[in-house]
């Protein structure tokens, strides 16, 4: 069994003015074990371009086994918008802590 | 700072935390030397205009004063902002579009860049031909490598601005 706490850095600014560079969370991987994705969460997904590379995003939009996440800062994100949507298996966590830096 | 940030940092020294990209960069592949090769034109464009201009004499009155000065603070914002055009380009050149394979290609690459941004820097700082000249000369480098790694060929020729200077382009197929 894992540790349900992960913490990531965030690094670019997509995520402005909610997160900026620099600042850390704390993820929760245990979130959707009993509850699902709800639109407006704030997750730790794995680049679907990438899989080795985690991105911080939020859910947009949620059907049964797929999400779809964009920055908050939306002029300057690479989102669902262009990869498409993510499978739930690529969610790590929702994001329960944000460290300002 | 508030003090988990600060347990957070300590935490990082002992074991990194993973990234969070917040990714923005869209790949739009769109580059093109020729905006930091147009600044330094403008640039060195000002540094004429502003040697032209005629200095106001000891009999000068204080209105061919005032004309003088109002031209001489638009050639140089103007010198100012194309300067830093042409860095804001080359750095977006740099940081963007080149990959290490050219680097690989071209080792003088980074070299060039950084010696590009600095001489830019001189060229903004001061009323000073040469510098712009030589910004001129690092944007067509940088512009004859970028233009070998897509393949093209270029050719050097005078400019058709007032500047007329030697200016690398694309040969288009």
């Amino acid at each position: 069994m894992t540790f349900p706490l992960r913490r990531f850095r965030v690094e670019d600014d997509s995520m402005r003015p909610t997160l900026a560079a620099g600042d850390y969370v704390v993820v929760n991987r245990w979130a959707y074990r009993f509850r699902r994705p709800a639109a407006g969460d704030v997750v730790v997904v794995r680049d679907p371009e990438a899989p080795e590379r985690f991105l911080v995003k939020r859910i947009f939009d949620v059907n049964r086994s797929r999400i779809e996440v964009v920055g908050d800062n939306e002029g300057r994100s690479r989102d669902s918008r262009m990869f498409g949507p993510i499978p739930l298996e690529g969610v790590v966590g929702k994001v329960w802590i944000r460290l300002r830096r | 700072m508030s003090l988990l940030y600060s347990l957070a940092r300590l935490l990082d020294r002992i074991s990194p935390a993973p990234i969070a990209y917040a990714h923005c960069d869209i790949p739009c592949g769109i580059y093109d030397p020729h905006h930091s090769q147009l600044a330094a034109h403008t640039v060195i464009r000002m540094n004429d205009l502003i040697n032209q201009l005629e200095k106001p004499g000891a009999s000068a009155t204080p209105e061919q004063r005032q004309e003088y000065t109002n031209k001489l603070a638009r050639y140089l914002a103007t010198k100012e902002q194309h300067a830093e055009l042409a860095k804001n380009e080359i750095r977006i050149l740099w940081g963007d579009y080149f990959k290490p394979e050219h680097l690989k290609t071209f080792p003088e690459l980074h070299d060039l860049v950084w010696k590009a941004l600095k001489t830019a820097s001189k060229a903004r700082q001061e009323i000073n031909l040469q510098a712009a000249e030589d910004l001129l000369k690092a944007t067509n480098d940088i512009a004859s490598i970028f233009w070998k790694t897509k393949g093209f060929e270029t050719i050097t020729a005078k400019a058709p601005y007032p500047t007329e200077r030697q200016t690398v382009y694309p040969k288009y197929k």
